[in-house]
């Protein structure tokens, strides 16, 4: 269980006021807000311990090593992974362009695929579009159908409508052994699905099983109980920003094996072996990753971060936001039935607390406005998703994100204000 | 609700101009990538100065009225004029007031417009 009051108190900005209103904060998908823990944290690094990480022997630089060590073991447990298998990057975007580049470079050639969804958020398809540009390998696209779900079935079929043709299709007609990447979401930050992996992934190492599998996390670790190796992937990327985190940190696990096999991505300090002037070598993992010196407060906040999302339990979490869900679902649908609004994928499928909508006959940034004038923050635009936006025959929608500090209340005034928006137009 | 002034609504909801221009000397394709938003404008110049203007776009409340009270505005406009004009232009125009996050739905069709002197 959840003490909902206990835990907004928690966040100081939750108190406050948008045009004489107290804040409703939906777009915890875009980024979350931060608990006093996490933003004391970094203010304590800052105050009294401060100096750069590695090869200090003085007793500051040691405690700063000391901490990260520290975060990179929180953040290994809170997802079942081992310490060295943890990279510290500034993002999820960065992570996957790391995978799409050191891995991807030396792996993909012409006459290969690498699988994406049509789900993905532009951080887990530009990476790979650009690779198979760069290698001439095809880039194949699981479509998704009208209730959000990634079909299954559905024939491929050749598509070209920019600069290189790609296939979109089912899983069932996408995959074969051509196939050397697999890149999806675990949680789409548009529509809110959540992609069925306990029955893709044993799809994919069945008729893929030379692929390898990197889950965009972005949207799935900050809302749910994540174990890599039940999952069964080779990587996964995060934020830290969107689970309470700082901005500026974010994490890629790999497989110890693989990224063993990996070249460094980003060259420089701290991420060599032995410096001569004709010639280097690089550290171990996960140094070899961490060229230059890296956000220490921001892992030392996203440390913080973890701890707290591990004391109210990831379990309470998901099933917090799931009733939110349901709750605001049940609301919408009524919105829906009196015509007074589109919404986008269905309420039948497995997904997280994300909904997209539209008032009829108003743009989503207007709407978004009016909203806004009442003090709800929600998103507007094609959230990174565009060719999955205009697949709805829209060219922007309004969406809505939930996270463990919203509450009932707020979702009820939502709608409530949801109502007032075609007033302004009337 | 500064944004929704009664002249923003007018103009979104009987937009000004809006077609196609048949004979036009240079058709401009400008697009918002954020939010999907698209426009085309058309324009008949002569001597460099803009003698017509029509547009076509989808968009949201504030991108339609600032392209429909621009069509209004820029005939007789050279380059130089539309300059002047800047975005500060535009944000007069459209009542005084933008908050900054609306600044590229207000500007769409000032920054198409831009480009037909390229």
């Amino acid at each position: 269980m959840i003490d909902i009051n206990k835990i907004r108190a928690d966040f100081p900005i939750l108190s406050r006021k948008i045009h004489g209103h107290d804040l409703v904060y939906f777009d915890s998908g875009a980024t979350s807000q931060k608990p006093k823990t996490v933003i004391e944290s970094m203010n304590r690094y800052y105050r009294e311990i401060n100096a750069n990480i590695h090869r200090g022997v003085y007793e500051m630089s040691v405690e700063s090593t000391e901490l990260v060590d520290e975060a990179r073991k929180d953040v290994a447990g809170f997802i079942g992974a081992l310490g060295e298998e943890i990279i510290f990057t500034r993002n999820t975007t960065e992570s996957i362009n790391l995978v799409a580049y050191s891995w991807g470079e030396e792996n993909i050639k012409a006459g290969d695929a690498i699988v994406i969804t049509k789900l993905e958020h532009h951080s887990n398809m530009i990476p790979w579009q650009e690779l198979c540009r760069r290698k001439g390998a095809e880039l194949r696209v699981i479509d998704v159908n009208e209730k959000g779900e990634l079909e299954n079935e559905k024939e491929a079929e050749k598509i070209n409508n920019a600069e290189f043709e790609v296939v979109v299709g089912g899983w069932r007609n996408l995959l074969d052994n051509k196939v050397k990447m697999v890149a999806l979401t675990g949680q789409s930050n548009t529509l809110g699905t959540v992609p069925l992996l306990g029955e893709i992934v044993p799809m994919i190492k069945r008729k893929s099983p030379q692929s390898l599998i990197l889950l965009d996390g972005a949207q799935m670790v900050p809302h749910m109980k994540v174990s890599v190796v039940k999952l069964g992937i080779d990587f996964l990327a995060f934020s830290g920003h969107k689970m309470l985190g700082p901005t500026g940190v974010g994490v890629l696990w790999g497989k110890k094996e693989i990224l063993n096999k990996m070249k460094p991505f980003l060259f420089g300090g701290d991420m060599i072996g032995e410096v001569k002037l004709g010639g280097s070598t690089w550290a171990d993992i996960p140094s070899k990753f961490e060229a230059g010196t890296p956000d220490i407060a921001g892992i030392v906040g996203l440390g913080e971060a973890i701890k707290y999302l591990m004391s109210v339990g990831m379990d309470n979490i998901h099933e917090y936001e799931n009733n939110l869900l349901k709750y605001a679902l049940e609301k919408m649908k009524t919105l829906k039935n009196e015509g007074l609004i589109l919404l986008y994928g269905t309420e039948d499928i497995n997904r997280g607390a994300a909904i997209a909508f539209n008032v009829k006959g108003i743009h989503a940034h207007d709407t978004a406005q009016i909203l806004n004038n009442f003090g709800i923050a929600v998103r507007s635009g094609q959230h990174c998703a565009a060719p999955l936006v205009k697949s709805y025959g829209v060219e922007a929608m309004v969406r809505a994100t939930f996270y463990l500090y919203n509450t009932k209340e707020e979702i009820d005034y939502f709608v409530d204000k949801i109502r007032e928006v075609p007033k302004v137009f009337a | 609700m500064s944004e929704y002034r009664q002249i923003i609504i007018d103009h979104y909801k009987n937009p000004r101009n809006m077609g196609e221009l048949i004979g036009a000397d240079k058709t401009i394709d400008e697009a918002n990538s954020s939010c999907g938003d698209l426009i085309k404008i058309f324009v008949k110049l002569t001597n460099g100065k803009i003698t017509d203007m029509k547009w076509q776009g989808v968009g949201c409340a504030i991108s339609t009225a600032g392209a429909s009270m621009l069509s209004e505005k820029v005939t007789g406009m050279n380059k130089i004029d539309l300059e002047k004009f800047g975005e500060t232009g535009v944000v007069e125009m459209l009542g005084g007031e933008i908050n900054v996050g609306r600044m590229k739905c207000a500007t769409l069709a000032y920054r198409g417009l831009l480009k037909v002197f390229d």
